[in-house]
């Protein structure tokens, strides 16, 4: 289990996260919903090691990962899915998978990795020897959701993934997070579609001004008169 | 005109070309993946081509040998430059910059002891087969210029290769396209860096060597070297090694071509005045991808 406890984060003198604290239980997908420059990403960025977290804990099945390197993190099968896919846009599709499993740890199988990420996305076989860069959006995400696959994560946290994305692709990347998540992998979802968002997780995190708001199961996240008027507009 | 002649010198510019291509190469890596213009490149060349020179001289070892065996020399040297002088200029605010006065000093040093060691004199690299020449009907072709463009033939293939094949190759392109999703995935950028720049300064030891086989160079070389650095990465794109490749042909039939038919004073002229026409066409070099 992810236990993210009281961390706060610094962009200068800017405090960009305060006293932050948020888990995700083994095989559970939890919501973390907010609007823009309320953290989210920050959070995200924390835990895979990107930016430094200055209080506080992080632990993973009891190891504490304060401190580590981007590429200890990825090791212990936290992996993320950054905000705007971030593919290499002048590899091909096929080379952005691969460089999912550059770690050696996971290099190994990355062949069956590879067979697999391609049967859940048959549309980026069709493409794979296509540069990245010249993809649709819903293509970008599905080759960005399958390069984090490469890297065979147990907590795969994904950063708005439906931003800038047709409803249809949107959906069909979120009906593949479900099934990743009902076959035991973790998930922490950051989205702006709050109403989806809360209808697909348990335990949901409501995230303003670098601060934990509000948490709670997702159902009664939804029902909150709070939320609803914040994020739903209703 | 003479056909033999355009031909022949077409032919020269060609080889010429792919050997300023190798030299060019590691230059355009550092500066597309690192952001660091890394001045004394040509000088670590040069460096590379004195060493072939003394080993040929001393020991007889020929200088294809020498290049292999150069390589990691320099792969390992050029990492305690990374360590001691490149690493702590990346974290500066402005990079390009601050790298650029750094290498420029670390060039004038290197110059001032190649100049100690091996004197300013002008040097001749003379292997075994220094006077042989093939000869194909009316075409001629010495021998060590021979050798020098095979050199970096497989010196640019080998980089290529290791791009394009190797798990480190790709890590240094994506850390190059997209750093934060690289570190993401596992990449070191820190690590990579060295590696790019430690490699690229092994490639400049074997282009060091093929252009030692084709001209005469002395402790300043480097600086006209340096100069053909930028053509050869301007036109090719900054980190694009087909791009690179391309320049360097190119930049070289220019210079084969005018050399042969042009009264020596309009050699540089000529060639300098088609990258001023070339940057007012294609800014970003000959494929035009921006970044």
């Amino acid at each position: 289990m992810l236990r993210v406890d009281n961390i706060t984060v610094c962009y200068g003198r800017m405090e960009a996260l305060r006293n932050v604290s948020l888990e995700v239980a083994p095989g559970e997908m939890a919501a973390l919903i907010g609007g823009n420059g309320a953290g989210k990403t920050t959070l995200l960025n924390a835990i895979s090691g990107l930016v430094p977290a200055t209080g506080g804990a992080i632990s993973w099945e009891g190891k504490a990962l304060k401190g580590f390197a981007p590429d200890r993190i990825c090791r212990e099968g936290i992996v993320q899915v950054p905000e705007g896919r971030k593919l290499f846009p002048a590899m091909t599709v096929e080379e952005n998978l691969v460089m999912g499993a550059y770690l050696p740890t996971v290099r190994k199988g990355s062949r069956e990795a590879l067979a697999h990420v391609y049967e859940i996305f048959p549309r980026l076989a069709d493409r794979r020897r296509q540069l990245a860069g010249s993809l649709s959006g819903g293509e970008q995400q599905m080759a960005a959701l399958g390069r984090a696959l490469m890297a065979r994560p147990r907590l795969l946290m994904l950063d708005e993934p439906s931003l800038g994305l047709s409803p249809k692709a949107a959906a069909e990347i979120f009906a593949i997070v479900r099934q990743l998540n009902q076959e035991g992998m973790s998930v922490l979802l950051v989205s702006q579609e709050v109403l989806e968002t809360l209808a697909i997780t348990v335990r949901g995190y409501v995230l303003e001004n670098g601060a934990v708001a509000m948490e709670g199961p997702s159902a009664a996240l939804r029902e909150d008169p709070q939320v609803k008027a914040s994020y739903l507009g209703l | 005109m003479d056909a033999v002649l355009v031909i022949q010198s077409l032919i020269s510019g060609i080889m010429i070309g792919m050997v300023y291509a190798l030299l060019s190469v590691g230059f355009s890596l550092t500066w597309g993946v690192m952001h660091v213009i890394h001045i004394s490149h040509a000088a670590f060349g040069l460096l590379g081509a004195y060493l072939a020179y003394s080993l040929l001289t001393i020991y007889g070892i020929d200088p294809v040998v020498s290049a292999a065996a150069s390589a990691p020399l320099l792969f390992i040297l050029a990492c305690g430059v990374y360590r001691l002088l490149i690493k702590p200029v990346t974290k500066a605010k402005e990079v390009i910059v601050a790298s650029m006065i750094l290498t420029f000093g670390l060039a004038i040093i290197l110059e001032n002891i190649m100049a100690l060691i091996w004197k300013a004199d002008p040097r001749i690299m003379t292997p075994a087969y220094a006077s042989g020449a093939l000869i194909l009907g009316p075409f001629y072709f010495q021998h060590p210029h021979l050798v020098g463009f095979a050199l970096s033939i497989a010196g640019i293939a080998a980089v290529y290769f290791f791009l394009k094949k190797t798990y480190t190759g790709m890590a240094v392109r994506a850390a190059w396209q997209q750093p934060e999703a690289a570190q993401l995935y596992g990449v070191n950028l820190y690590r990579i860096s060295m590696i790019t720049f430690a490699l690229a300064v092994s490639t400049a030891g074997a282009g060091g060597i093929s252009l030692a086989l084709l001209n005469s160079f002395e402790p300043h070389s480097h600086n006209l070297w340096l100069i053909y650095l930028f053509l050869v990465v301007i036109v090719g794109g900054v980190g694009d090694i087909v791009g690179t490749a391309l320049a360097g042909l190119i930049i070289g039939t220019i210079t084969g071509l005018s050399m042969a038919f042009l009264p020596f004073q309009w050699v540089n002229l000529v060639t300098f005045g088609f990258l001023m026409v070339f940057l007012i066409f294609r800014p970003h070099g000959l494929f035009k991808q921006g970044a």
